[in-house]
């Protein structure tokens, strides 16, 4: 498939949101591009025209406070996720789901903005950002607003972002910081592939949380599970708020296995 | 050509001796049809079926013939050529109807290959799409829809295969030895299981790609990655009615093959884009997902086996049937077929046998050779049913193999008697249990099942494998003496990276009695330069050039011995020679330097004698002969080598993950020209094995789509898949006619890996599986005696993430 596009490269937030409030639905943005250019070239996707946010300032930003706690800028990729020792220290869930993500040459290009706008349901980023309570700051002309990620995905990608907004900044909590948790994601083979179906279960003040990928339209969020609950109680639970799907890779039966499967294993070593 | 030389008197055979490509290779500088522009060259793209099966109504091309840097358009209505290796069922570009999905029905050439594309894109084509038939065994019933209703006016080579005409049936091979109701009548039990396995796909990393320029006078040159110059050449010639000199085909260093780029494949596409654009060169290279489905892949099998064996534990009856999904085409599915019908057994005796094989037609992408020429396919039944056999006796399985395994003086199924020569498989059974120590756990293991609560198993698996090919199969090989007493050796078998070229460079250098840096084996093949090969393919390569090469050798030693007897006055008798120079045996110091006669030795007064010094070997497959078409009795192996597999596997008996930790492979090589060599090949072989028997699969919607076209979801092991011990041992049984007593393995390091995983998980946990690939939910389900998930045709195809775009649309349309 040929696609001609216009490809734009702006040096300003305002230039990047005059150009998208143009643009509308027409306009895509262009980040590590590891979805959009596939998309392009099997003509999933046709935008007239491909928004470059590299160039932004602040878009590779990624910074820690305890007044903000940490601040991801849009250009932010997972590799850099995986080098930053802030994260690694008080947000670990975070670099265990992205190491799990692609492969290298994946993770060098592809940005945790990226993974969550592009709103697949095997999102490997959206599971820590669901347990972190973090925020996405989306912009546009007519201002600024944050959503939480629990509000965020709406349908298999499918997102609360509107014509015109832009992922600018991803937030999470300093209060966030410290949460201990296990992520376990069942692929085909060892190195690259996506999610068959993944499972993130994490400690936080109001009880465990439990997040599941692959496994419903959207990556999925249980919280607030008493602690004490035995796996098979959380599985209970957790089965609920699924609705797994038959595909090429795997039945939902097969799913629904794994998500108690995972539990069961992960649940001891969260509530060590 | 074996001479019996003492492992101690070899110079270069039997050692290691880094590759000959590497260099060129890990730099990139070795150059491929892929980097490759030729002047004036046109790009190339083609329009394909959405439909698995459909009549062409109208192809509209006036679109895209309009659009800028367009040169030529072409549809199969104006191209009356049929390809075809055994069956002549193929048109070029589809003609009237369509037979499975991603077939090319139009193509266009453009100054680059985004016009190109455009263009292909821009063509309309109307289509009245027909009721498809997916699953090979329902094409055999007799309402099915016919993919070739003119299956009876194809040509094809009736001295070996039998189409059907007015059914689906491409080929049928039958094969009948001794009397199997009596043989079932005196067994003691009576097994019978039905094996399987899905459609996969080669992945050569240089997809399909060739350069064609049609120049005037019907003069036609081709680059292409292919993996048989002359037989590109010999079927291009007979699809077009040219003669054999018009044409040259060069194939350059191949990005791998692995069986897909055998016989002809997009360069009579690329040669009418060439003419039809008045003469410029026009490439064409598949994407990634074309190669899914425009290209072929492995065919399916469907393998039905029973089993009688007496009291004591020896097979006495076995019927074997084989239903092979042919896909759209016969291609070499048909030879798959027949190759696999003779060898259905495995390396064992079977007194009273029948096989039927069928090669059957399905409106899917067509198969054809895949490395193991339907071996891996069918040895995944045969190993797993030798193995559920030996469990329903109540036998070890390795001591069931043992028992019934050929030795000297067994009858193979063709009536090939097996002779002290041919291979010995219980020494490679034996060596492979003995590396996974088959049969019990280490305290090591014990203490891991321990920790981690999953179960170990071992697993064995025999194979054996001879290769396929016509009984007058025939090489040759070149060697050129050049200027400073150094040598080039030419042949048109290609090493696409096998690794056969480093052999023969070590076999000729033996021969020769000269260094190793005084040969050189030549990369790029040409049809115009080189001496003739039949097909790299087959496992046959070093058996059949290497003994061309060693003949070779001698012919360049005789010739130049001939000149160096008249220069040294001399008895020809009374030379002899070392790697610089030929001297009398007598008196040493006579002598004469290869580098003074090379090309022509001149005496002192200027008066020349000699000439070029150029060696030919020339050798033909002896002794074989096409099996009698009623009962498949006949000589058909060049030679067999035999080979096991040993794999370790850990399995979680709750979710069925599981982990292979270490596997072993044993293969009677006859004599390993170069034991690195071997074991690169082993090691690949291996872990091409483990990608088809744990994933990899074709899954086709109910119409026929494709719908895993790409890596996204049809996976292949990745380096983090390579499991952490990797054994690779040779027996030794050296093969008389072999050269330094060789026979191949090329083929053989995938052949059994499966059935081995297979046997390993059911020793790990029970779960007792029948059908490829171990998915982890396969082992799930079989661990919980639940329907395995037959899901090559499905008919829930939408997935949480789709990797075919066509979907998208489809489900639009509701």
């Amino acid at each position: 498939m040929v696609h001609e596009f216009q490809y734009r490269a702006p040096r300003s937030l305002s230039e990047l949101l005059a150009l998208m409030a143009e643009h509308g639905t027409s306009a895509k943005v262009l980040a590590g591009g590891t979805d959009l250019l596939p998309n392009i070239r099997m003509g999933i996707a046709k935008p007239a025209f491909v928004v470059d946010c590299k160039r932004l300032p602040d878009a590779d930003r990624l910074v820690f406070s305890p007044a903000e706690g940490l601040r991801m800028g849009h250009g932010v990729t997972i590799s850099a996720v995986l080098r930053d020792r802030t994260i690694r220290e008080k947000f670990p869930l975070l670099a265990e789901a992205a190491h799990e993500l692609a492969s290298h040459q994946v993770r060098n290009r592809a940005t945790v903005a990226g993974n969550v706008v592009n709103a697949s349901p095997c999102s490997d980023m959206a599971l820590p950002l669901l347990c972190l309570d973090a925020v996405a700051v989306l912009t546009s002309t007519s201002g600024e607003r944050t959503v939480s990620f629990r509000e965020f995905f709406t349908g298999p990608k499918a997102t609360v972002m509107k014509p015109g907004e832009f992922l600018a900044e991803i937030r999470v909590p300093a209060s966030s910081a410290d949460r201990k948790g296990r992520y376990a994601k069942l692929k085909r083979v060892k190195g690259h592939d996506l999610g068959i179906v993944g499972v993130m279960l994490a400690s936080s003040p109001e009880g465990l949380r439990v997040a599941v990928s692959s496994a419903a339209p959207t990556p999925v969020l249980v919280s607030g599970i008493g602690r004490g609950l035995d796996a098979e109680a959380v599985d209970a639970l957790v089965q609920k708020a699924i609705k797994p799907i038959d595909d090429v890779r795997c039945t939902a039966e097969y799913r629904r296995y794994m998500v108690g499967a995972y539990i069961r294993r992960l649940l001891p070593e969260v509530s060590r | 050509m074996f001479d019996q030389v003492r492992p101690e008197d070899l110079a270069y055979v039997g050692k290691d001796s880094g590759r000959i490509d590497a260099t060129e290779k890990l730099t990139g500088e070795a150059l491929y049809v892929s980097d490759m522009t030729v002047p004036g060259m046109l790009y190339a793209a083609v329009k394909r079926s959405p439909h698995a099966r459909a009549r062409i109504k109208r192809i509209d091309t006036s679109k895209a013939l309009a659009l800028p840097g367009v040169r030529a358009v072409v549809t199969g209505a104006e191209l009356d050529y049929r390809l075809g290796l055994y069956v002549v069922d193929k048109y070029i570009l589809a003609k009237g109807e369509v037979r499975h999905y991603g077939e090319a029905v139009a193509a266009v050439a453009a100054e680059t290959y985004a016009q190109a594309r455009r263009a292909a894109d821009a063509i309309a084509v109307e289509y009245e799409p027909l009721p498809p038939v997916l699953h090979h065994m329902e094409a055999l019933k007799p309402d099915a829809p016919r993919v070739h209703p003119d299956l009876g006016s194809y040509d094809h080579i009736a001295a070996v295969f039998t189409p059907k005409p007015g059914t689906n049936i491409a080929n049928h091979t039958r094969l009948r030895k001794g009397d199997t109701e009596k043989g079932f009548a005196e067994s003691e039990w009576v097994v019978e299981r039905e094996y399987s396995c899905p459609s996969v796909q080669h992945v050569p990393m240089e997809t399909h790609v060739a350069i064609a320029k049609w120049a005037r006078g019907d003069q036609v040159e081709i680059w292409t990655s292919a993996q048989s110059p002359f037989t590109v050449r010999n079927l291009f010639c007979h699809a077009f009615k040219l003669p054999h000199n018009n044409v040259r085909v060069h194939i350059p260093y191949v990005g791998g093959g692995f069986g897909g780029k055998a016989g002809i494949g997009v360069e009579p596409l690329a040669a009418v884009l060439s003419r039809a654009a008045g003469g410029r060169a026009v490439k064409f290279q598949a994407t990634r997902e074309e190669e899914f489905s425009l290209l072929p892949c492995r065919s399916a099998l469907t393998y039905r086996i029973k089993t009688g064996v007496g009291a004591d534990g020896k097979i006495r009856a076995q019927e074997m049937t084989m239903y092979w999904d042919s896909g759209a085409y016969a291609d070499y599915a048909v030879n798959v077929t027949r190759a696999s019908g003779y060898s259905a057994a495995g390396p064992y005796e079977i007194p009273n046998a029948s096989i039927d094989a069928y090669t059957i037609y399905t409106n899917k992408p067509f198969g054809t050779a895949y490395r193991g020429f339907g071996h891996v396919e069918f040895h995944w039944g045969l190993e797993r049913h030798m193995e559920l056999v030996a469990k329903a006796i109540g036998m070890d399985p390795l001591e069931f193999r043992r028992r019934n395994a050929l030795r000297p003086g067994s009858i193979t199924l063709t009536g090939e008697r097996i002779t002290d020569h041919t291979g010995d498989v219980v020494k490679c059974m034996d060596a492979a249990a003995k590396a996974i120590g088959y049969g019990s756990l280490t305290a090591e293991e014990k203490e891991r099942e321990r920790k981690t609560g999953r179960r170990i198993g071992k697993g064995v698996a025999a194979l054996h494998k001879a290769p396929a090919m016509p009984s007058f199969t025939a090489t040759a090989v070149i060697i050129k003496m050049n200027e400073d007493g150094s040598v080039t050796v030419n042949l048109a078998l290609t090493d696409y990276g096998q690794g056969t070229y480093t052999s023969i460079r070590q076999i000729v250098a033996e021969r020769l009695g000269f260094p190793l840096e005084k040969v050189k084996v030549s990369f790029e093949c040409d049809t115009d330069k080189d001496p003739y090969d039949w097909q790299t393919v087959a496992s046959k390569g070093l058996l059949l050039s290497g003994n061309a090469a060693i003949l070779a050798a001698e012919d360049l030693l005789k010739n130049a011995y001939e000149v160096a007897a008249q220069v040294l006055r001399a008895n020809v008798r009374d030379l002899a020679h070392d790697g610089k120079r030929i001297y009398l045996r007598h008196n040493p110091a006579e002598s004469v330097d290869f580098a003074r006669i090379a090309v022509g030795y001149a005496y002192p007064n200027g008066n020349g004698i000699g000439g070029p010094i150029i060696g030919v070997g020339r050798y033909v497959a002896q002794g074989l002969s096409n099996l009698d078409k009623a009962t498949g009795q006949g000589n058909p192996a060049l030679d067999w080598t035999y080979g096991a597999h040993g794999i370790v596997a850990e399995v979680d008996p709750e979710t069925g993950e599981y982990e292979v930790l270490k596997i072993a492979s044993v293969f009677d090589v006859g004599k390993a020209i170069n034991p690195q060599i071997v074991r690169g090949q082993s090691i690949g072989g291996m872990v091409q094995g483990l990608g088809t028997a744990v994933c990899e699969g074709y899954i086709y919607d109910e119409k026929g789509i494709l719908l895993n076209p790409s890596f996204t979801d049809n996976k292949i092991p990745t380096a983090k898949d390579i499991p952490a011990v990797i054994e690779s041992a040779v027996v030794e049984t050296p093969q008389i006619d072999g050269p330094y007593g060789a026979r191949g393995v090329g083929e053989h390091s995938m052949i059994s890996v499966a059935a081995a995983l297979g046997n390993a998980i059911q020793e790990a946990t029970g779960a007792e599986i029948v059908h490829m690939p171990l998915r982890f939910e396969d082992v799930w389900r079989a661990l919980r005696d639940k329907t395995p998930i037959d899901n090559w045709i499905t008919k829930s195809p939408l997935g949480s993430c789709r990797s075919a775009p066509e979907l998208r649309n489809r489900k639009k349309d509701g």
